[in-house]
């Protein structure tokens, strides 16, 4: 029988970790043979129900399972948090490209996340701490809305154990119980001490928060090929055929969805 | 290729033959009321013609269509509600669909399909539903005597007669049809009706060719007026005119009905949408058009596209730009359907020669 492309295969939930009030882990246990490159996304199926795409947040080096951290904001999100450990979903994939860890190699690698964002960096974090004598130095600021949105929080202690790490967070609203930098995360993209003709960024978050990192990004002297851009685009097949996720020449779910800005600067309407 | 002579009273005949074998679809008139003036003294046909299943249809119902038919080519290939797949579980499919056979299939269409199979064929993935139906259906071209107002293949040096990529090509002649024979599939069509397929004599092609010529020349005539830019500065044009004012002005009249995406031969969106079936679930696919509101929406609701003005330059990117720089071809084979649909009267033609004019002919 051909190979029906639309045709997702069962996966297992086998967690559920609550990250915050909005936010939950999904630990997965596909049927099938499974594995992806850092940056790469699947399709996740509630059966029945729809599909969304998704950047899985695990390490790539732990093959028989994968972890994707989502969102409740939309009406698959919405049934996906409903479902508790135990239950069916549904897999196609891993699909597009992902971070080209070769490129980065000698670097400073600058990882900027904002919100949710932070689950498909949290697997590139995971890739370059298993290799980290070949990179020069990890710096990751990360913004989120409030003290209650940080997701990962009790990873960092061990993320910043490493000395060649430098971990920053910030809050867009303080409260009592935060005591780091409050505005929003372009306002700690300073003193980063980080060599410019030897370093690249990775940002990734909701778009308009890409939007004003990039431009921060290149005022303080990055080159467009090396911000690399995790796009989020409106997507439904993942192959390259249903037409929603095109961003000039490309499709953000097989030329993608990792950019760099070089390959995108001359388009209008990427961000939102 | 092969070319034969088909008598007009052995046409049934051959359909009839067709019909064993495929669904059979054929041309028939719709006769519209409303008439399109042309202000320069053409009077052009306005009727419109429908493609109706063979085995439906009163046989004295179907004609030879002078343009292309209403339908886009894409609606025997893709479908615009259909069932892809059902999931965890398997269902066997009772597939006992006949093969399409498509008459009236013009050079139009012929041209979309480069983009259709570039979509649905290339990649790393093919379209197992288009596959199955793009290499058993049946193509049976026919030239074009006559075009609608609405037609503007030759701006884009496509031909109102198909010259490759049909099983059949029917040419009208007095008192039958050249038949070009192209492919295996036709060949056995024509062998197992040997003796209404007779050679076609050189008089015969020879009077075909200066038909051809006398169409090809009336069309670039009438397109004289539109002043259509020719197909190697349309990605230039669009790039240039990004912030053109004709994107907003000709989005005042839109509607978002989506008939300009539909009805087009090149479109291709669709969106893939689950429903629960039993204890099994199953996969549709629909059509989905760039046009509307949240093509591009994300969860969250971030939306690059959220402005009308940007859907439309969009889906001009998409033409002109996207298929240009990956299939070196426009996405656009001048048809003309979203001209004849747009309740807005938004007109393709109107709008690339804006473009082209605020490029080159532009008051510095």
């Amino acid at each position: 029988m051909k190979k029906n492309i639309y045709q997702p295969f069962e996966a297992i939930i086998e967690d559920v970790i609550q990250e915050t009030a909005l936010i939950k882990t999904f630990v997965l246990r596909p049927k099938q043979e499974f594995s992806f490159c850092t940056g790469q996304f699947v399709e996740l199926t509630v059966p029945g129900i729809g599909e969304a795409p998704f950047t899985p947040s695990s390490d790539p080096g732990i093959k028989d399972k994968f972890e994707v951290t989502i969102v409740k904001a939309g009406c698959v999100t919405e049934k996906l948090h409903s479902l508790k450990k135990g239950d069916s979903l549904g897999i196609r994939g891993p699909y597009g490209k992902g971070y080209p860890l070769d490129k980065f190699k000698g670097k400073d690698v600058l990882i900027v996340g904002g919100g949710v964002g932070l689950a498909p960096l949290r697997s590139l974090l995971y890739s370059l701490f298993g290799d980290m004598d070949n990179y020069n130095r990890v710096v990751l600021r990360y913004g989120a809305r409030t003290s209650a949105d940080i997701i990962y929080k009790n990873l960092v202690p061990a993320w910043s154990k490493n000395k060649k790490t430098d971990i920053m967070f910030t809050v867009d609203v303080g409260d009592s119980s935060w005591q780091g930098n409050v505005g929003l995360v372009t306002t700690i993209l300073k003193d980063l001490s980080i060599d410019l003709n030897k370093a690249v960024g990775v940002v990734c978050g909701p778009p308009i928060m890409m939007k004003f990192v990039t431009l921060k990004l290149l005022e303080l002297g990055f080159k467009p090929k090396d911000i690399y851009l995790s796009m989020e685009k409106s997507m439904s097949c993942g192959l390259g055929k249903c037409g929603h996720c095109r961003v000039g020449k490309f499709y953000a779910c097989k030329d993608g969805p990792v950019f760099t800005f070089e390959e995108l600067k001359d388009n209008h309407d990427i961000w939102d | 290729m092969e070319t034969y002579f088909l008598k007009d009273e052995d046409v049934f005949k051959f359909y009839n033959r067709i019909a064993q074998e495929y669904e059979l679809f054929v041309p028939v008139r719709v006769e519209t009321s409303s008439r399109i003036k042309c202000d320069y003294g053409f009077n052009l046909p306005s009727d419109d013609y429908a493609l109706r299943k063979f085995s439906e249809v009163n046989k004295e119902d179907i004609v030879y269509n002078d343009y292309r038919c209403i339908e886009p080519i894409r609606t025997f290939l893709t479908y615009i509600k259909e069932e892809t797949c059902t999931y965890f579980k398997d269902q066997p499919q009772n597939n006992q669909e006949k093969p399409p056979a498509i008459c009236g299939v013009k050079n139009c269409d012929i041209f979309s399909l480069k983009i259709q199979d570039f979509v649905f064929l290339g990649g790393n993935e093919i379209d197992p539903l288009y596959q199955e139906r793009r290499s058993n259906a049946l193509i049976i071209s026919s030239d074009c005597p006559n075009f609608k107002e609405a037609c503007f293949c030759r701006a884009f040096d496509i031909n109102p007669h198909a010259s490759e990529g049909f099983d059949f090509n029917l040419s009208p002649l007095t008192g039958g049809f050249l038949v070009d024979v192209a492919s295996d599939k036709a060949r056995r069509i024509t062998d197992s009706l040997k003796d209404i397929f007779v050679a076609a004599g050189l008089g015969q092609t020879s009077g075909r060719a200066a038909k051809r010529e006398n169409v090809i020349k009336k069309m670039d005539e009438h397109l004289s007026c539109h002043k259509i830019p020719k197909k190697d500065v349309l990605k230039e044009i669009v790039l240039s005119g990004l912030n053109s004012k004709v994107w907003d002005e000709q989005m005042q009249t839109c509607v978002e009905c989506g008939g300009c995406v539909f009805m087009c031969d090149t479109c291709h969106c669709f969106l893939l949408s689950d429903e629960p079936a039993g204890d099994n679930a199953k996969r549709l696919r629909l059509w989905d058009g760039c046009m509307f509101k949240n093509f591009s929406r994300v969860a969250g609701g971030a939306n690059p596209l959220k402005m009308r003005y940007m859907r439309l330059r969009n889906r001009y990117l998409k033409k002109f730009d996207f298929f240009v720089d990956n299939l070196g071809i426009q996405g656009c084979c001048g048809c003309g359907r979203c001209i004849d649909v747009c309740p807005g009267k938004i007109d393709i033609r109107y709008i690339l020669r804006k473009l082209y004019e605020e490029k080159y002919l532009s008051a510095v």
